[in-house]
Parts: structure tokens; sequence; C-alpha cells
């Protein structure tokens, strides 16, 4: 059973199936369906963490926040809303870019303060949806063949947590052009999703 | 309320980065609120939600370290859960000694950091437990700081003797209780802060000469200072403050700061 769950891909309908059941176990108090939550998706969620933070040390503190949060809020988890794993993928990406902004700020006060309050929920906003390997790979290849005029803008923006505008500034663009080539490199990435393009 | 094509054209362009999570501020309720009602653009962010799920998963991929299993599952308040340990299936056999191998180091290291916890714990505990006893007994000493007061105070035999500031300190003021049984609680205020190496000291003024009452260590807020007096003190025709070199005199040399007659 063990090894056949490492086989077990994101995405896959018997996974996202064992993470609403987890979660509803959660919000019965079972302490071992957030073990079972972790065990599947930690992976994924620390290289997010990491991708955007950068330090290891910043990528856990981000992982710890996220799955307190999820211990505490399991029992207000709407099923309706998408899967689990999109959901964590959601509130990962929101952690990780307010401690980034923090950072920016101020890094130790910040630090020092976030160790010392609830986090409170920055409203993530949609939640994300996984693809299969196979459909994530070709984002992987769609992403590298962007113009760089497209790639660098996207990845300010879902990266770092840039807004439009300071995206434009930092990169000297006007914010229109800034916001058509962000949406031509998600609309081909969208494509590349859907098996559309090469 | 409806937006019109115009607003859905604008508004369409948005959802993409909308459903990536690249939208803030106005520009995001703008376009919740045209998702409720526009079933296009609903359907186009079903489609870029992947986008935004794919970029997740395009990052390089990294193990998180044994240590912070343990410490997300510790902080949702629960014990370290030993991790599930694989069914031995005969074809698995040797792939599930592996794992078994595998899930005791894993329990090993999870272990370790369990004690490195536990110990933190511990020793926070002890300063906790040593910051309480020096809590109690600076409680200690603060009570019977004030038995003192109130048993000089509520003395038979106490007096009550105002001192004046002098040209040294003109806005100077004190308050002496004095009862030769229990002894001496001096009050004071506006005193001017002590020089290096110098220091006040009270006199107790007789009709042959002054006799020292003992130093003040009297602080900025003029805290009562409290002093033991020797019961066979003559008993003084006044009360004086001065200013004099650190350890004290015998005899009074700096100039005076308070002066009260005990009449």
């Amino acid at each position: 059973m063990w090894l056949l769950a490492v086989l077990v891909k994101l995405g896959d309908a018997a996974a996202a199936e064992a993470d609403r059941a987890a979660v509803s176990r959660m919000a019965r108090g079972d302490r071992d369906a957030l073990a079972d939550v972790y065990d599947r998706h930690a992976r994924l969620l620390y290289s997010l963490a990491l991708r955007i933070v950068r330090q290891a040390a910043d990528a856990e503190d981000v992982l710890q926040e996220v799955f307190a949060q999820v211990w505490r809020h399991a029992a207000r988890y709407d099923v309706g809303r998408g899967t689990v794993i999109g959901w964590l993928v959601t509130l990962t990406r929101s952690r990780a870019l307010d401690r980034l902004r923090r950072g920016r700020v101020r890094p130790q006060a910040a630090a020092d303060e976030a160790l010392a309050r609830e986090v409170p929920d920055s409203s993530p906003g949609v939640d994300l949806a996984l693809v299969s390997e196979e459909r994530a790979a070709a984002v992987r290849s769609a992403l590298e063949a962007l113009p760089e005029n497209q790639r660098v803008p996207l990845e300010l923006a879902y990266y770092e947590g840039l807004s439009q505008s300071e995206i434009a500034a930092k990169l000297g663009v006007p914010l229109g052009t800034i916001k058509t080539r962000m949406r031509q490199a998600l609309v081909r990435l969208r494509d590349a999703v859907a098996g559309q393009v090469r | 309320m409806t937006t019109d094509a115009n607003d859905h054209d604008v508004l369409r362009e948005q959802v993409a980065l909308y459903a990536v999570g690249a939208l803030d501020g106005p520009d995001r309720a703008a376009v919740e609120s045209h998702l409720r009602q526009c079933d296009a653009c609903a359907a186009d962010l079903a489609a870029f939600r992947q986008v935004g799920g794919a970029l997740a998963q395009a990052v390089p991929q990294h193990e998180p370290s044994p240590a912070l299993r343990a410490r997300v599952l510790a902080a949702a308040g629960r014990p370290e859960r030993m991790r599930a340990l694989p069914v031995v299936v005969p074809w698995l056999a040797a792939a599930a000694m592996l794992a078994v191998t595998a899930g005791l180091s894993v329990y090993v290291a999870q272990l370790r950091e369990r004690v490195r916890s536990l110990e933190l714990q511990l020793s926070d505990a002890i300063l906790r437990v040593n910051e309480g006893e020096r809590r109690v007994n600076v409680m200690l000493r603060a009570s019977a700081d004030l038995e003192r007061r109130f048993d000089v105070i509520s003395a038979p035999d106490v007096r009550r003797i105002e001192l004046a500031g002098q040209p040294a300190a003109p806005s100077a003021s004190a308050r002496v209780f004095w009862s030769r049984s229990r002894g001496l609680v001096f009050t004071g205020s506006n005193l001017p802060k002590l020089p290096a190496g110098r220091i006040y000291q009270l006199w107790f003024v007789t009709t042959t000469a002054p006799v020292s009452a003992g130093l003040l260590n009297t602080d900025d807020s003029g805290r009562p200072i409290v002093l033991g007096t020797s019961p066979d003190i003559p008993t003084p025709i006044a009360l004086a403050v001065t200013l004099e070199p650190e350890g004290g005199v015998l005899a009074p040399t700096g100039d005076k700061y308070l002066v009260g007659a005990t009449q």
C-alpha cells in the first residue's frame, strides 16, 4: 500500500477524494488526517514556497502556517469550492507572498511580529486547480518558450506577488503593455494545458 | 445590475490574471462581481485556474526535511505519530524491507526532533521557575519594606517633620516620620539628581552638634527611604539634609539642601 501510494499522482481523483475525506476527519478533530494530507502534498507545497521565499527556513515556516490554518479551518472548508490541494496551493502561495512582502519592508521586525501574532486570512482569492504531471510539464515547457518580455512579467506577478503597476514600474514599461503581455502569456499557457500547443 | 458588452470585453481580459491570483484591489472586486453574472467568463476562469495550478507545479521540486513534518504535526497540538509502516506482501518483501528501514530512519529522526523539542521545553520551564522565584523574592522584599514603613508611621511616639528646600535646592521638600522606638521614614521630592561620587546625608541637629541619621539613597522619584535610628540619639531641634562625599561624613561639610524644625 505504501509503495502504491507513492505512485498516486497529484490531481488523481482518488487522491482528491482522500483529501476531502481527510479534511472532514480533521474537522472532527482527527489529527492523523492532518498527517495524511501532509504526507501527500508537503513536497509540492514546500517546493512552491521555496520558489517564492527562496530560504529553506522561511519556506518551512510558511508550510507550518499553512497546515496550522488548514487544521483550524477544516470545519469551514467548502467541498464545492474545488479540490483540497487547490486550496492548499492557493494558501501556500498567499502565505509565501505575504512573507516575501513583509521581508521586503522590515525583515526582522516582520519576522518577530509574524511569530507573535495569529496569522490573518489574507483572502487568497480563487483556488488554483492542479493538472496532471504531463500537463504541468507542457506548461513548464511553454513557460520556458515564452518570449522574455511575456515570461518575466508573469513570473514577477505569480512568484513575487507584484501588482501590474509595480511590474510596469520595475521594468520601465507602460502599464497597458504589461497587461497585454501578461494576458498573452496566460493564453499561451492555457493552450498548453489544453494540449493545443506543440 | 448587468454589465454592458464594453465592460464585458474589458473584464474578460482580466479574468486570466484574476484566475492566477495576479489581480488585487478594485480590479479584483470588479472581476468577481462580473463572474457571478457571466457564464462565458466563468468558463474562462476554470481554464485559467488550471494555469495557476500548473505554475505552482512548474517549480523545481525539493523534499522538505523530516523535522518539518514533526514541527507541523506538533503545531496542531498533538504528539508525534508514527508513520504507517508497509504491509509485507510476499512479492514486495525486499521493497518492503527497504521501506521499513526508510520508515524507521524517518521515525528515528522524528524522535530526535521530539527529544530536542522536549529539552527546549524543559529549559524553558526551568527559566520560568527561576523567574517566578525572583519575582516572589522581590515581592517579599517590597512587602517587608511596606511593613516597616507602616510600623514607623503607626508608632505611638511618631513625629512628623516637614523639611523645606534651601538655596541649593529651593523647590525641594521632604517629609520625615520619626519614631525613637521604631525608626524613620523619609520621603523627598524635587531633590536634585546626585552628582557622581556624592550622596545626601540626613542630620539630627541637636543643641550641641549635628548627629548623622544616615545616608539617603533616594531615587529620582523621591521614593520613601526607611532608615534605622539609634534609640539613644539625642532629641533634635531640627533635621537637615546636606550633600556629602559618597560614604558619608562624621560632621556636615557640604551645602544644606533641606532643613526643618522638629517643632
